[in-house]
């Protein structure tokens, strides 16, 4: 049962990143929104470690908080909230970090 | 039948209130029969830590809950692997009898739960 895990922490001086890459399964996604966008910092540390991570297709993050912080989705395939809303159903089951 | 949860509890025990509301979740779904496990993740291993004495913070103590969830039916206790190695906690010493997992267990754990949640 593929999930659909969701980060909206910076990944900067916090564990949330990190160990949800060692837990993710081969068929889960990840969704990356708010601060959580920055781990696609051009230049970053986590933006190696996603690259390392060869998520592919399963990596997305959310347009409007990439916009608001200047930061280009790169590795990740930008969506809106409408295709948050489409992934959060195809997946069957979504784990938010809270 | 009811929908089978996860909960992921990944905060330490006195540095807020996170803990003890992921157990309180934990023990107001297994009174009502739900089918919930509970996984101990970063640092949420350090609620696991034997010999604790939050009384020196004005905090009750969480190990008469942990102790609890047995009894209310959450009998899936799970703690990782990598976390308790890495705080240096050792699997024969923590407060409560828990199975270790490493990643791969872990990421089978989180598949077969209809629903997961990460606090």
């Amino acid at each position: 049962m593929p999930t659909l895990h969701v980060i909206s922490h910076s990944p900067f001086g916090d564990e949330r990143l990190i160990s949800c890459l060692r837990l993710l399964g081969s068929e889960d996604g990840l969704l990356l929104c708010g601060d959580a966008v920055y781990a696609l910092h051009d230049g970053s540390e986590t933006q190696r470690l996603l690259q390392a991570a060869g998520l592919g297709q399963r990596l997305f993050a959310l347009d409007e908080d990439l916009q608001a912080r200047a930061i280009t989705g790169g590795l990740a395939k930008v969506v809106d909230y409408r295709a948050f809303v489409a992934l959060s159903l195809h997946y069957d089951k979504v784990n938010s970090w809270l | 039948m009811a929908k089978s949860m996860l909960i992921i509890s990944r905060q330490a025990p006195w540095n807020g209130p996170s803990a003890r509301e992921a157990l309180d979740i934990a023990l107001a779904g297994g009174a009502f029969d739900l089918p919930l496990g509970m996984l101990f993740l970063d640092d949420g291993v350090f609620q696991l830590a034997p010999h604790q004495q939050p009384a020196a913070v004005q905090q009750k103590n969480l190990a008469a809950n942990l102790q609890a969830l047995p009894m209310f039916g959450v009998e899936a206790l799970f703690a990782c692997q990598h976390s308790l190695a890495l705080r240096g906690l050792a699997a024969d010493t923590l407060a409560l009898p828990v199975d270790v997992l490493d990643d791969a267990a872990l990421q089978a754990l989180i598949a077969r739960f209809d629903q997961v949640v990460t606090l």
